[in-house]
């Protein structure tokens, strides 16, 4: 039986019917927010946020607030690199136990020599192979599945840019780009235990954006992670803090708010509103925001020179965020490369980075590419005359037998 | 043998009548109405009669680029993963095939193997392939759109090549005859599209 859909869609009306009705309300709340931020003293806000204890994440204020800044001219030689990836998760209904990561990537120069290079990486990883973290200081492990696979692909990714990197021959300026966020947003809820997060971390992403970071020493290197339609509110949060929406000299919610219900505290009307309906009424199209700085705990107590920093980005066709590490933030010229090659990126593509979404055109792993996966491994088995066997909740799937 | 610096791409699809080959380089192919060899135990001989160039992947239909292109070639400049991303195949009628370093203007016992090399004819089997035109008839026969259009281009293409020009064309004439029994207008437009 499938989705009986004449019992969702009176459900879905209903939804959509909500949403129209709150809309004035949105718009007020949009240019509220707009207002706040647009009025704030940065320093002092800056100041308020440093002292505070807040139950939401609010971000590191850099210079202003409020500020679009003009995309300066694209560079008319460029490089750009782009990773993405895909996997299939081990399948505990397959006898083979198994994980395969796709890793698709793409290298475009721009200018008198423009060329292209497309391909992608599948590696097929067995017990033999890497289906397994061990702890260096005692015999606990863990099993490479699920949430975990897709942190490590993360990594993959970005390890592959460095070997593209490596690869680039001329001299001109490189925008490394991934699919996303820079930050490891897996780790955060999950309750691994130290040596996971060392291995995922210090020995894996932090080993990887070291290597970036070394080689944009000898070129002219900046690795920016793009987030389309992003839902962050952490901008939002800043606008949270601020009076007249919190009251309070320091913004301690625990302590000044913490017997009010979720929705009636003063904050909480600039509640439902995301960072990219505020830069929606700042930003022309072209311009970035400010940057700001991620104050996730996760960042700052891994990723040091890297800490994660972002920006805004009108392209155009929506506000995109992207996120840079430190390195790239705090070098004028960097930021000011990464802020055109990405808008160049986005109208190549037609609102969205042509690179990333060629990078994700060589990684996809489909529907049929898994069946035919399944598939492989099966007959490969077949082939060695060991046996091939499948659990009976997975037969009962296939025969869907009345 | 297919000529190692000449060959321009590579059989990816072969039938007893006809085969498709895919260019290495995007819109490298050959005109319609040329002649091209293949490899393969039984090299074909193939008459070019479409050419395409699309989307690699079926999936993806190449969409407008936009009205802020300067030029045609400016596309494809700021574009430089379209050649990758795009693939021209050109599609041949099999007129003949060689057994033994004897060519013969008949179907080949054997279809060209895919990944098969193919190239321009050299000027030495166009020759030979003038001496019998019957593939003309195969041409015709074939069911294919703008089949005259095609015989056309063939014979000026094999008289261009041949010392007797006029020898040629008279016993292309022949053939013609002999195809089209009876349909002057046929005929008629044909020669009218031949360099006489």
């Amino acid at each position: 039986m499938s989705l009986d859909l004449n019992k969702i869609i009176g459900q879905i009306q209903s939804a959509v019917d909500t949403l129209s009705n709150n809309s004035t309300d949105q718009i007020n709340k949009i240019q509220h927010a707009i207002n706040i931020i647009k009025s704030a003293n940065p320093t002092e806000l800056e100041s308020k946020r440093d002292l505070s204890d807040t139950a939401f994440l609010v971000p590191r204020i850099q210079d202003s607030l409020s500020s679009s800044h003009k995309a300066l001219d694209i560079p008319s030689q460029y490089n750009v690199i782009a990773v993405d990836g895909s996997h299939i998760d081990v399948d505990r209904h397959l006898p083979l136990e198994c994980y395969l990561i796709n890793i698709g990537t793409v290298m475009i120069s721009y200018g008198d020599e423009p060329s292209a290079s497309l391909s992608n990486y599948p590696q097929l990883f067995t017990s033999q192979t890497g289906m397994v973290i061990t702890d260096p200081d005692s015999s606990r492990h863990q099993n490479v599945e699920g949430p975990l696979l897709g942190i490590l692909r993360t990594i993959e990714e970005l390890r592959s840019l460095v070997d593209l990197v490596k690869s680039v021959k001329n001299s001109y300026p490189i925008l490394a780009l991934v699919d996303g966020s820079l930050i490891l947003w897996g780790i955060i809820g999950q309750s691994y235990p130290e040596y996971i997060r060392k291995f995922l971390l210090e020995d894996g992403l932090i080993g990887v954006l070291d290597e970036l970071k070394q080689l944009a020493i000898s070129k002219s290197l900046v690795l920016a992670a793009y987030v389309s339609l992003p839902r962050s509110t952490e901008v939002t949060n800043l606008v949270r803090i601020s009076p007249p929406n919190c009251p309070y000299p320091i913004s301690n919610c625990d302590s000044n708010c913490g017997s009010i219900s979720f929705g009636a505290r003063p904050c909480d009307q600039s509640g439902d509103v995301l960072d990219r309906d505020i830069f929606s009424g700042i930003l022309n199209e072209g311009e970035r925001s400010d940057i700001f700085a991620s104050t996730l705990p996760l960042v700052e107590s891994y990723y040091g020179e890297h800490a994660v920093y972002f920006f805004y980005l009108n392209t155009g066709d929506e506000i995109a965020r992207i996120e840079i590490p430190k390195w790239v933030a705090e070098q004028r010229e960097l930021l000011e490369l990464t802020h055109s090659l990405c808008l160049d990126q986005a109208k190549l593509g037609h609102g969205y980075p042509i690179s990333i979404a060629e990078a994700h055109e060589q990684a996809v792993v489909t529907s049929s590419d898994r069946e035919e996966f399944k598939i492989l491994v099966e007959n490969a088995l077949g082939d060695k005359w060991l046996p091939v066997y499948t659990s009976l909740k997975n037969q009962s799937k296939k025969l869907k037998w009345l | 043998m297919v000529n190692e610096n000449t060959r321009i791409g590579e059989v990816v699809e072969a039938t007893t009548t006809s085969f498709v080959s895919q260019c290495y380089r995007l819109y490298d192919s050959p005109y319609l109405g040329s002649i091209v060899k293949t490899g393969g135990p039984y090299p074909a001989f193939g008459l070019v009669y479409n050419i395409t160039t699309q989307g690699i992947d079926p999936s993806r239909k190449p969409v407008a680029r936009g009205i802020d292109n300067l030029s045609e070639d400016d596309v494809y400049k700021m574009n430089p993963q379209l050649e990758k991303l795009l693939r021209t195949d050109f599609f041949s009628i099999t007129i003949g095939y060689i057994d033994n370093s004897k060519i013969t203007c008949k179907l080949p016992p054997k279809p060209p193997p895919i990944y098969s090399f193919v190239g321009p004819c050299d000027d030495s089997d166009l020759l030979t392939l003038a001496t019998d035109l019957s593939f003309i008839k195969v041409i015709v026969n074939s069911g294919l759109p703008a089949t005259d259009e095609l015989v056309a281009i063939i014979i000026n293409k094999l008289a261009s090549y041949n010392d007797n020009r006029e020898e040629f064309l008279i016993t292309a004439g022949k053939v013609l005859i002999n195809v089209f029994p009876g349909d002057f207008r046929k005929m008629e437009y044909i020669l009218s599209k031949v360099q006489l």
